[in-house]
Protein backbone atom coordinates (compact mmCIF):
# COMPACT_ATOMS: atom_id res chain seq x y z
CA UNK A 1 0.00 0.00 0.00
CA UNK A 2 2.84 2.10 0.70
CA UNK A 3 4.51 0.92 -2.30
CA UNK A 4 1.57 2.07 -4.08
CA UNK A 5 0.99 5.54 -2.27
CA UNK A 6 4.86 5.96 -3.35
CA UNK A 7 4.47 5.68 -6.73
CA UNK A 8 1.48 7.49 -7.37
CA UNK A 9 3.40 10.17 -5.74
CA UNK A 10 6.03 10.12 -7.60
CA UNK A 11 3.99 10.04 -11.08
CA UNK A 12 1.67 13.02 -9.33
CA UNK A 13 5.15 14.86 -9.18
CA UNK A 14 5.94 14.23 -12.38
CA UNK A 15 3.09 15.50 -13.92
CA UNK A 16 3.18 18.42 -12.19
CA UNK A 17 7.19 18.93 -13.44
CA UNK A 18 5.98 18.42 -16.99
CA UNK A 19 2.98 20.91 -16.40
CA UNK A 20 4.98 23.20 -14.82
CA UNK A 21 7.27 23.05 -17.61
CA UNK A 22 4.63 22.77 -20.73
CA UNK A 23 3.04 26.29 -19.04
CA UNK A 24 6.92 27.67 -19.27
CA UNK A 25 7.09 26.57 -22.87
CA UNK A 26 3.34 28.03 -23.69
CA UNK A 27 4.27 31.09 -21.95
CA UNK A 28 7.80 31.85 -23.44
CA UNK A 29 5.34 30.79 -27.18
CA UNK A 30 2.45 32.77 -26.17
CA UNK A 31 4.10 36.40 -25.28
CA UNK A 32 7.18 35.33 -27.58
CA UNK A 33 9.99 36.06 -24.29
CA UNK A 34 12.70 34.62 -23.20
CA UNK A 35 12.67 33.61 -19.50
CA UNK A 36 16.75 35.20 -19.36
CA UNK A 37 16.92 35.10 -15.69
CA UNK A 38 17.26 31.14 -16.17
CA UNK A 39 19.83 31.27 -19.22
CA UNK A 40 21.80 33.98 -17.45
CA UNK A 41 21.79 31.83 -13.88
CA UNK A 42 22.88 29.07 -16.16
CA UNK A 43 25.72 30.72 -17.84
CA UNK A 44 26.77 32.43 -15.20
CA UNK A 45 27.31 28.57 -13.22
CA UNK A 46 28.90 27.19 -16.34
CA UNK A 47 30.92 29.57 -17.95
CA UNK A 48 33.45 29.54 -15.43
CA UNK A 49 34.40 26.43 -15.22
CA UNK A 50 34.55 26.43 -18.90
CA UNK A 51 37.05 29.22 -18.85
CA UNK A 52 38.86 27.38 -16.42
CA UNK A 53 38.90 24.14 -18.72
CA UNK A 54 40.26 25.80 -21.22
CA UNK A 55 42.86 27.55 -19.53
CA UNK A 56 43.96 24.31 -18.15
CA UNK A 57 43.79 22.79 -21.17
CA UNK A 58 45.40 25.54 -23.39
CA UNK A 59 48.70 25.23 -20.96
CA UNK A 60 48.78 21.30 -21.15
CA UNK A 61 48.24 21.69 -24.79
CA UNK A 62 50.97 24.21 -24.66
CA UNK A 63 53.56 22.54 -22.26
CA UNK A 64 53.03 18.87 -24.51
CA UNK A 65 53.29 21.00 -27.47
CA UNK A 66 56.66 22.79 -26.13
CA UNK A 67 58.22 20.54 -23.85
CA UNK A 68 56.85 17.07 -24.37
CA UNK A 69 55.58 16.30 -27.39
CA UNK A 70 59.32 17.11 -29.28
CA UNK A 71 59.73 13.70 -30.47
CA UNK A 72 58.98 14.45 -33.70
CA UNK A 73 60.61 18.24 -34.10
CA UNK A 74 63.98 16.42 -32.86
CA UNK A 75 63.61 13.59 -35.63
CA UNK A 76 62.66 16.84 -38.13
CA UNK A 77 65.67 18.69 -36.99
CA UNK A 78 68.13 16.02 -37.59
CA UNK A 79 66.52 15.40 -41.29
CA UNK A 80 66.80 18.47 -42.17
CA UNK A 81 70.41 19.12 -40.56
CA UNK A 82 71.61 15.83 -42.42
CA UNK A 83 69.89 17.68 -45.38
CA UNK A 84 71.93 20.57 -45.11
CA UNK A 85 74.94 18.60 -44.72
CA UNK A 86 74.31 17.16 -48.00
CA UNK A 87 73.44 20.93 -49.86
CA UNK A 88 76.64 22.18 -48.39
CA UNK A 89 78.75 19.06 -49.59
CA UNK A 90 76.92 19.54 -52.64
CA UNK A 91 77.41 23.54 -52.57
CA UNK A 92 81.26 23.12 -52.55
CA UNK A 93 81.35 20.31 -54.96
CA UNK A 94 79.63 22.61 -57.61
CA UNK A 95 81.37 25.61 -56.23
CA UNK A 96 84.50 23.52 -56.97
CA UNK A 97 83.52 22.44 -60.41
CA UNK A 98 82.45 26.09 -61.21
CA UNK A 99 86.41 27.42 -60.05
CA UNK A 100 87.54 24.33 -62.29
CA UNK A 101 85.84 25.52 -65.54
CA UNK A 102 86.35 28.91 -65.00
CA UNK A 103 90.58 27.96 -64.69
CA UNK A 104 89.72 25.68 -67.69
CA UNK A 105 88.42 28.04 -69.71
CA UNK A 106 91.33 30.42 -69.10
CA UNK A 107 93.49 27.42 -70.06
CA UNK A 108 91.90 26.89 -73.38
CA UNK A 109 91.36 30.64 -74.40
CA UNK A 110 95.12 30.65 -74.17
CA UNK A 111 95.40 28.20 -76.25
CA UNK A 112 93.08 29.32 -78.41
CA UNK A 113 95.11 32.75 -78.78
CA UNK A 114 98.27 30.55 -79.92
CA UNK A 115 97.54 27.90 -82.00
CA UNK A 116 100.76 28.31 -83.52
CA UNK A 117 102.61 26.98 -80.42
CA UNK A 118 101.24 23.31 -79.57
CA UNK A 119 100.17 22.68 -75.82
CA UNK A 120 98.54 20.34 -73.69
CA UNK A 121 96.66 20.69 -70.87
CA UNK A 122 97.65 18.42 -67.81
CA UNK A 123 95.98 18.73 -64.40
CA UNK A 124 98.65 18.76 -61.14
CA UNK A 125 97.73 15.47 -59.46
CA UNK A 126 100.60 15.85 -56.93
CA UNK A 127 103.75 17.70 -55.22
CA UNK A 128 106.78 16.54 -53.81
CA UNK A 129 106.87 14.94 -50.32
CA UNK A 130 110.12 16.42 -49.73
CA UNK A 131 109.57 20.01 -48.49
CA UNK A 132 112.61 21.38 -49.70
CA UNK A 133 112.10 20.23 -53.26
CA UNK A 134 109.74 22.12 -55.37
CA UNK A 135 107.80 19.67 -57.72
CA UNK A 136 104.89 18.94 -58.95
CA UNK A 137 103.34 15.86 -60.58
CA UNK A 138 100.98 16.11 -63.60
CA UNK A 139 98.76 13.85 -65.36
CA UNK A 140 100.80 13.80 -68.62
CA UNK A 141 103.51 11.37 -69.61
CA UNK A 142 105.32 9.78 -71.75
CA UNK A 143 101.92 8.50 -73.88
CA UNK A 144 101.03 12.15 -74.29
CA UNK A 145 104.33 13.06 -75.62
CA UNK A 146 105.82 14.91 -72.50
CA UNK A 147 110.04 15.22 -72.95
CA UNK A 148 112.46 16.34 -70.66
CA UNK A 149 112.80 19.92 -69.94
CA UNK A 150 109.49 20.99 -71.77
CA UNK A 151 108.35 24.43 -70.37
CA UNK A 152 104.57 23.96 -68.12
CA UNK A 153 103.37 27.37 -68.36
CA UNK A 154 99.99 28.65 -66.83
CA UNK A 155 97.86 31.95 -68.72
CA UNK A 156 99.65 34.13 -65.65
CA UNK A 157 103.24 33.22 -66.75
CA UNK A 158 105.63 30.43 -66.29
CA UNK A 159 105.62 27.72 -63.87
CA UNK A 160 108.82 24.96 -64.25
CA UNK A 161 110.33 22.79 -66.45
CA UNK A 162 109.70 19.07 -66.80
CA UNK A 163 111.97 16.96 -65.50
CA UNK A 164 110.81 13.56 -64.92
CA UNK A 165 108.62 11.89 -67.58
CA UNK A 166 107.33 8.44 -66.28
CA UNK A 167 105.83 6.09 -68.63
CA UNK A 168 102.16 5.74 -66.33
CA UNK A 169 101.32 8.89 -67.93
CA UNK A 170 102.77 11.26 -65.02
CA UNK A 171 105.73 13.96 -65.42
CA UNK A 172 107.56 15.51 -63.05
CA UNK A 173 107.78 19.16 -62.87
CA UNK A 174 110.69 21.47 -61.43
CA UNK A 175 109.11 24.42 -60.20
CA UNK A 176 110.79 27.73 -60.66
CA UNK A 177 111.34 28.55 -57.03
CA UNK A 178 113.03 25.10 -56.32
CA UNK A 179 116.54 25.45 -55.57
CA UNK A 180 118.34 23.72 -58.25
CA UNK A 181 115.86 25.80 -60.91
CA UNK A 182 117.44 28.79 -63.29
CA UNK A 183 115.43 30.47 -65.94
CA UNK A 184 116.82 33.02 -68.29
CA UNK A 185 115.42 36.25 -67.80
CA UNK A 186 115.10 39.94 -68.76
CA UNK A 187 113.74 42.91 -67.48
CA UNK A 188 110.53 44.56 -69.28
CA UNK A 189 111.97 48.04 -69.34
CA UNK A 190 115.32 47.98 -69.30
CA UNK A 191 116.28 44.21 -71.29
CA UNK A 192 118.60 43.38 -68.48
CA UNK A 193 119.11 39.94 -68.78
CA UNK A 194 119.84 37.41 -65.21
CA UNK A 195 118.87 34.49 -64.16
CA UNK A 196 115.76 33.55 -61.69
CA UNK A 197 117.35 31.06 -59.88
CA UNK A 198 115.02 29.79 -57.13
CA UNK A 199 116.57 29.57 -53.38
CA UNK A 200 113.88 26.77 -51.72
CA UNK A 201 112.31 30.02 -50.40
CA UNK A 202 109.07 31.00 -51.98
CA UNK A 203 110.92 33.86 -53.06
CA UNK A 204 113.04 33.21 -56.14
CA UNK A 205 116.02 35.57 -56.49
CA UNK A 206 117.17 37.35 -60.20
CA UNK A 207 121.09 36.72 -60.48
CA UNK A 208 123.44 38.20 -62.55
CA UNK A 209 122.59 41.78 -62.09
CA UNK A 210 125.52 44.45 -61.53
CA UNK A 211 125.03 46.89 -58.86
CA UNK A 212 124.90 49.89 -61.08
CA UNK A 213 121.73 48.65 -62.75
CA UNK A 214 118.74 50.60 -61.36
CA UNK A 215 116.28 47.74 -60.36
CA UNK A 216 112.48 49.28 -59.05
CA UNK A 217 109.95 46.89 -56.62
CA UNK A 218 107.35 45.49 -59.15
CA UNK A 219 109.13 45.50 -62.59
CA UNK A 220 108.54 43.23 -64.65
CA UNK A 221 110.59 40.28 -65.72
CA UNK A 222 110.50 37.83 -68.54
CA UNK A 223 111.77 34.81 -69.86
CA UNK A 224 114.73 35.50 -72.32
CA UNK A 225 114.45 32.43 -74.18
CA UNK A 226 118.48 31.94 -73.56
CA UNK A 227 118.00 28.14 -71.36
CA UNK A 228 116.66 26.86 -74.16
CA UNK A 229 113.54 25.50 -72.45
CA UNK A 230 111.11 28.65 -71.91
CA UNK A 231 110.41 30.20 -75.22
CA UNK A 232 111.38 34.40 -75.02
CA UNK A 233 108.94 36.83 -73.37
CA UNK A 234 106.82 34.28 -70.86
CA UNK A 235 105.96 36.34 -67.56
CA UNK A 236 108.50 34.99 -64.64
CA UNK A 237 107.21 37.59 -62.60
CA UNK A 238 107.71 40.96 -60.74
CA UNK A 239 110.49 42.63 -58.40
CA UNK A 240 109.47 42.50 -55.13
CA UNK A 241 112.83 44.13 -53.84
CA UNK A 242 116.38 44.90 -54.82
CA UNK A 243 119.29 45.92 -52.70
CA UNK A 244 123.25 45.84 -53.81
CA UNK A 245 125.28 42.56 -53.04
CA UNK A 246 128.53 40.92 -53.65
CA UNK A 247 129.30 40.94 -56.50
CA UNK A 248 125.63 40.85 -58.09
CA UNK A 249 122.55 42.70 -56.68
CA UNK A 250 120.08 40.60 -54.79
CA UNK A 251 116.47 41.18 -56.26
CA UNK A 252 113.94 38.96 -54.90
CA UNK A 253 111.09 38.20 -57.44
CA UNK A 254 107.34 37.51 -56.77
CA UNK A 255 106.27 34.76 -59.17
CA UNK A 256 103.62 35.53 -61.57
CA UNK A 257 102.29 32.20 -60.72
CA UNK A 258 100.96 31.09 -57.36
CA UNK A 259 102.99 28.30 -57.66
CA UNK A 260 102.10 26.90 -54.06
CA UNK A 261 97.77 26.48 -55.29
CA UNK A 262 98.71 25.43 -59.39
CA UNK A 263 95.80 23.40 -60.46
CA UNK A 264 95.93 23.02 -63.87
CA UNK A 265 98.97 23.95 -66.66
CA UNK A 266 99.84 23.68 -70.08
CA UNK A 267 102.61 22.13 -71.24
CA UNK A 268 104.66 23.84 -74.59
CA UNK A 269 104.97 21.17 -76.79
CA UNK A 270 107.82 23.12 -78.61
CA UNK A 271 110.31 25.73 -78.23
CA UNK A 272 108.69 28.06 -80.42
CA UNK A 273 107.92 31.25 -78.92
CA UNK A 274 104.67 32.16 -77.78
CA UNK A 275 103.58 35.94 -78.43
CA UNK A 276 102.12 36.68 -75.26
CA UNK A 277 99.60 40.09 -75.28
CA UNK A 278 99.50 42.24 -72.25
CA UNK A 279 95.52 41.54 -72.18
CA UNK A 280 95.66 38.28 -72.74
CA UNK A 281 97.69 37.25 -69.72
CA UNK A 282 96.15 39.07 -67.02
CA UNK A 283 99.00 39.01 -64.10
CA UNK A 284 97.13 37.24 -61.02
CA UNK A 285 95.65 40.71 -59.38
CA UNK A 286 96.85 38.45 -55.60
CA UNK A 287 99.94 38.49 -56.75
CA UNK A 288 102.39 41.76 -55.62
CA UNK A 289 102.90 43.38 -59.03
CA UNK A 290 103.19 46.63 -59.71
CA UNK A 291 102.48 46.23 -63.63
CA UNK A 292 100.43 44.30 -66.12
CA UNK A 293 103.01 41.93 -68.21
CA UNK A 294 103.68 42.96 -71.62
CA UNK A 295 105.89 42.43 -74.10
CA UNK A 296 106.02 40.37 -77.65
CA UNK A 297 109.02 38.36 -77.90
CA UNK A 298 109.52 38.61 -81.54
CA UNK A 299 109.91 42.80 -80.55
CA UNK A 300 112.84 41.81 -78.66
CA UNK A 301 116.38 42.19 -80.08
CA UNK A 302 117.61 39.35 -78.07
CA UNK A 303 115.40 36.68 -79.74
CA UNK A 304 118.24 35.26 -81.86
CA UNK A 305 120.79 35.21 -78.85
CA UNK A 306 119.09 31.61 -78.27
CA UNK A 307 121.29 29.80 -80.26
CA UNK A 308 119.59 26.40 -79.63
CA UNK A 309 120.69 23.77 -81.48
CA UNK A 310 118.13 21.57 -82.94
CA UNK A 311 119.52 18.50 -81.28
CA UNK A 312 118.60 20.04 -78.29
CA UNK A 313 115.26 20.95 -78.44
CA UNK A 314 112.13 19.25 -76.80
CA UNK A 315 110.60 16.57 -79.46
CA UNK A 316 107.69 18.61 -81.49
CA UNK A 317 104.83 16.39 -81.62
CA UNK A 318 102.47 16.83 -84.71
CA UNK A 319 99.63 15.65 -83.21
CA UNK A 320 97.03 18.11 -81.92
CA UNK A 321 97.01 19.19 -78.19
CA UNK A 322 95.15 17.02 -76.01
CA UNK A 323 92.06 18.14 -73.98
CA UNK A 324 92.98 17.56 -70.22
CA UNK A 325 91.82 14.70 -68.45
CA UNK B 1 12.58 -17.64 -21.61
CA UNK B 2 10.89 -17.90 -18.63
CA UNK B 3 14.38 -18.07 -16.83
CA UNK B 4 15.84 -15.00 -18.28
CA UNK B 5 12.96 -13.50 -17.40
CA UNK B 6 12.97 -14.09 -14.13
CA UNK B 7 16.78 -13.47 -14.04
CA UNK B 8 16.53 -10.28 -15.53
CA UNK B 9 12.93 -9.43 -13.91
CA UNK B 10 13.78 -8.59 -9.72
CA UNK B 11 11.25 -8.47 -7.12
CA UNK B 12 11.59 -5.18 -5.71
CA UNK B 13 13.05 -6.85 -2.25
CA UNK B 14 15.96 -7.79 -4.45
CA UNK B 15 16.84 -4.68 -6.18
CA UNK B 16 19.72 -2.78 -4.76
CA UNK B 17 19.28 0.90 -4.10
CA UNK B 18 22.91 2.40 -4.68
CA UNK B 19 24.36 5.20 -2.44
CA UNK B 20 26.86 7.79 -3.45
CA UNK B 21 28.77 10.43 -1.43
CA UNK B 22 26.84 13.83 -0.76
CA UNK B 23 27.36 16.27 -4.06
CA UNK B 24 28.25 13.25 -6.14
CA UNK B 25 24.81 13.47 -8.33
CA UNK B 26 25.43 17.52 -8.43
CA UNK B 27 28.69 18.19 -9.37
CA UNK B 28 28.62 15.05 -11.75
CA UNK B 29 25.55 16.43 -13.46
CA UNK B 30 27.02 19.64 -13.20
CA UNK B 31 30.33 18.46 -14.95
CA UNK B 32 28.14 16.97 -17.75
CA UNK B 33 26.57 20.29 -18.71
CA UNK B 34 29.89 22.18 -18.58
CA UNK B 35 31.89 19.24 -20.86
CA UNK B 36 29.10 18.99 -23.22
CA UNK B 37 29.19 22.76 -23.37
CA UNK B 38 32.92 22.72 -23.37
CA UNK B 39 33.73 19.92 -25.98
CA UNK B 40 31.43 21.51 -28.30
CA UNK B 41 34.05 24.23 -29.20
CA UNK B 42 36.52 21.39 -30.48
CA UNK B 43 34.48 20.23 -33.03
CA UNK B 44 30.92 18.98 -33.90
CA UNK B 45 31.82 15.33 -33.30
CA UNK B 46 30.76 16.12 -29.58
CA UNK B 47 27.09 16.50 -30.78
CA UNK B 48 26.86 12.41 -31.01
CA UNK B 49 26.94 12.25 -27.55
CA UNK B 50 24.42 13.24 -25.57
CA UNK B 51 25.85 13.54 -21.81
CA UNK B 52 23.59 14.87 -19.60
CA UNK B 53 21.05 12.34 -20.89
CA UNK B 54 23.72 9.45 -20.07
CA UNK B 55 23.93 11.52 -16.31
CA UNK B 56 20.14 11.23 -16.10
CA UNK B 57 20.13 7.86 -17.22
CA UNK B 58 22.58 6.78 -14.94
CA UNK B 59 21.45 8.47 -12.05
CA UNK B 60 18.08 7.39 -12.24
CA UNK B 61 19.10 3.76 -12.53
CA UNK B 62 20.99 3.79 -9.80
CA UNK B 63 19.25 5.08 -7.20
CA UNK B 64 15.49 3.87 -8.64
CA UNK B 65 14.15 6.58 -6.89
CA UNK B 66 12.15 7.94 -9.70
CA UNK B 67 10.93 11.19 -7.67
CA UNK B 68 14.66 12.36 -7.67
CA UNK B 69 15.02 10.72 -10.78
CA UNK B 70 12.49 12.83 -12.74
CA UNK B 71 14.11 16.12 -10.49
CA UNK B 72 16.97 15.35 -11.56
CA UNK B 73 16.62 15.00 -15.36
CA UNK B 74 13.87 18.48 -15.14
CA UNK B 75 17.05 20.38 -14.05
CA UNK B 76 19.61 19.04 -16.35
CA UNK B 77 17.27 19.27 -19.20
CA UNK B 78 16.27 23.02 -18.12
CA UNK B 79 19.83 23.86 -17.63
CA UNK B 80 20.36 22.39 -20.92
CA UNK B 81 17.90 24.36 -22.64
CA UNK B 82 19.45 27.29 -21.16
CA UNK B 83 22.77 26.71 -21.96
CA UNK B 84 21.09 26.57 -26.06
CA UNK B 85 20.79 29.34 -27.95
CA UNK B 86 17.48 29.34 -29.35
CA UNK B 87 15.60 26.62 -27.40
CA UNK B 88 12.80 27.71 -25.20
CA UNK B 89 13.20 26.83 -21.88
CA UNK B 90 11.47 23.53 -21.02
CA UNK B 91 11.67 21.96 -24.42
CA UNK B 92 14.68 19.21 -22.70
CA UNK B 93 13.59 19.88 -19.74
CA UNK B 94 10.30 17.79 -20.30
CA UNK B 95 12.19 15.10 -22.68
CA UNK B 96 14.77 14.82 -19.80
CA UNK B 97 12.01 14.79 -16.79
CA UNK B 98 10.33 11.88 -18.35
CA UNK B 99 13.57 10.13 -19.04
CA UNK B 100 14.58 10.36 -15.94
CA UNK B 101 11.27 9.03 -14.34
CA UNK B 102 11.23 5.88 -16.80
CA UNK B 103 15.16 5.07 -16.50
CA UNK B 104 14.16 5.32 -12.05
CA UNK B 105 11.26 3.15 -13.00
CA UNK B 106 13.25 0.51 -14.96
CA UNK B 107 15.78 0.97 -12.74
CA UNK B 108 13.73 -0.80 -9.73
CA UNK B 109 12.81 -3.65 -12.56
CA UNK B 110 15.68 -5.18 -14.26
CA UNK B 111 19.27 -5.53 -13.56
CA UNK B 112 21.18 -2.68 -15.24
CA UNK B 113 24.89 -3.58 -13.73
CA UNK B 114 25.51 -6.04 -16.84
CA UNK B 115 27.27 -3.89 -19.77
CA UNK B 116 24.80 -5.27 -22.48
CA UNK B 117 21.68 -4.27 -20.96
CA UNK B 118 22.98 -0.72 -20.11
CA UNK B 119 23.95 -0.62 -23.71
CA UNK B 120 20.53 -1.46 -24.54
CA UNK B 121 18.58 0.44 -21.81
CA UNK B 122 20.87 3.44 -22.42
CA UNK B 123 20.00 3.29 -26.52
CA UNK B 124 16.29 2.96 -26.06
CA UNK B 125 16.11 5.96 -23.84
CA UNK B 126 18.25 7.65 -26.33
CA UNK B 127 15.10 7.32 -28.88
CA UNK B 128 12.12 7.77 -26.02
CA UNK B 129 14.20 11.08 -25.52
CA UNK B 130 14.33 12.03 -29.13
CA UNK B 131 10.65 10.91 -29.50
CA UNK B 132 9.26 13.43 -26.75
CA UNK B 133 11.55 16.06 -27.72
CA UNK B 134 10.22 15.72 -31.34
CA UNK B 135 6.21 15.53 -30.16
CA UNK B 136 6.65 18.42 -27.79
CA UNK B 137 8.12 20.22 -30.59
CA UNK B 138 5.33 19.59 -32.61
CA UNK B 139 2.68 20.06 -30.44
CA UNK B 140 4.12 22.97 -28.30
CA UNK B 141 6.09 24.91 -30.89
CA UNK B 142 4.96 23.68 -34.41
CA UNK B 143 8.02 22.40 -35.72
CA UNK B 144 8.75 19.61 -37.43
CA UNK B 145 11.38 17.65 -35.58
CA UNK B 146 12.50 14.02 -36.69
CA UNK B 147 11.45 11.00 -34.63
CA UNK B 148 13.92 8.70 -36.17
CA UNK B 149 17.25 9.29 -38.78
CA UNK B 150 20.06 7.36 -39.21
CA UNK B 151 21.89 9.83 -38.11
CA UNK B 152 19.98 9.64 -34.46
CA UNK B 153 20.67 6.26 -35.20
CA UNK B 154 24.22 6.25 -35.55
CA UNK B 155 24.54 9.15 -33.10
CA UNK B 156 22.28 6.60 -30.23
CA UNK B 157 24.75 4.19 -31.13
CA UNK B 158 27.63 6.18 -30.01
CA UNK B 159 26.35 7.68 -27.46
CA UNK B 160 24.97 4.41 -25.54
CA UNK B 161 28.71 2.92 -26.11
CA UNK B 162 30.02 5.82 -24.13
CA UNK B 163 27.74 5.24 -21.93
CA UNK B 164 28.34 1.62 -21.36
CA UNK B 165 31.89 2.76 -20.22
CA UNK B 166 31.00 6.18 -18.41
CA UNK B 167 28.97 4.16 -16.47
CA UNK B 168 31.32 1.70 -15.03
CA UNK B 169 33.73 4.73 -14.68
CA UNK B 170 30.32 6.20 -12.44
CA UNK B 171 30.13 3.01 -10.94
CA UNK B 172 33.26 4.10 -8.83
CA UNK B 173 31.51 6.85 -7.32
CA UNK B 174 29.24 4.67 -5.17
CA UNK B 175 29.74 4.35 -1.18
CA UNK B 176 30.23 1.45 -0.32
CA UNK B 177 27.60 -0.47 2.03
Amino acid sequence: MLNVYSRHRSFALLICVVFAQVLLLAFQIKRDRDVPLIRYWAAELVTPVGRAGTWTSSKIRGVWTGYIDLHGARIENKQLQAEVDQLRLRNFELEAQAKESQRLQLLLDFRQAHPEAPMLAAQVIGASADPTSHTLFINRGEHDRIRRDMAVITPDGIVGKVVEVFSNDTAQVLLIDDKDSGVGALFADTRTHGVVKGTGDPLPIMDYVVNDEKVHPGEVILTSGEDRIFPKGLPVGVVKDASPGTPFQVIHVQPAVHLDRIEDVLVLLTRQDVALKSTEVPVDPNAQTAAPVAAPASASPDSKSTGASPASKPAQPSAPPQEPR
Amino acid sequence: MASMLSAGLRSDSNIEVHKYYGGTVIITAFLALVLQAFLHKYGRWSELIDLPLLVTVYFGVSRRNTSTGLLLGAAIGILQDALSFDNPIGLYGIAKTLVGYVSSSIGGRIDTEHPLSRFGLIFLLFHFHQVVFAVTQRVLLNHSAPFFTLRLLLDSVITSTVGVALFALLDRLRRSA
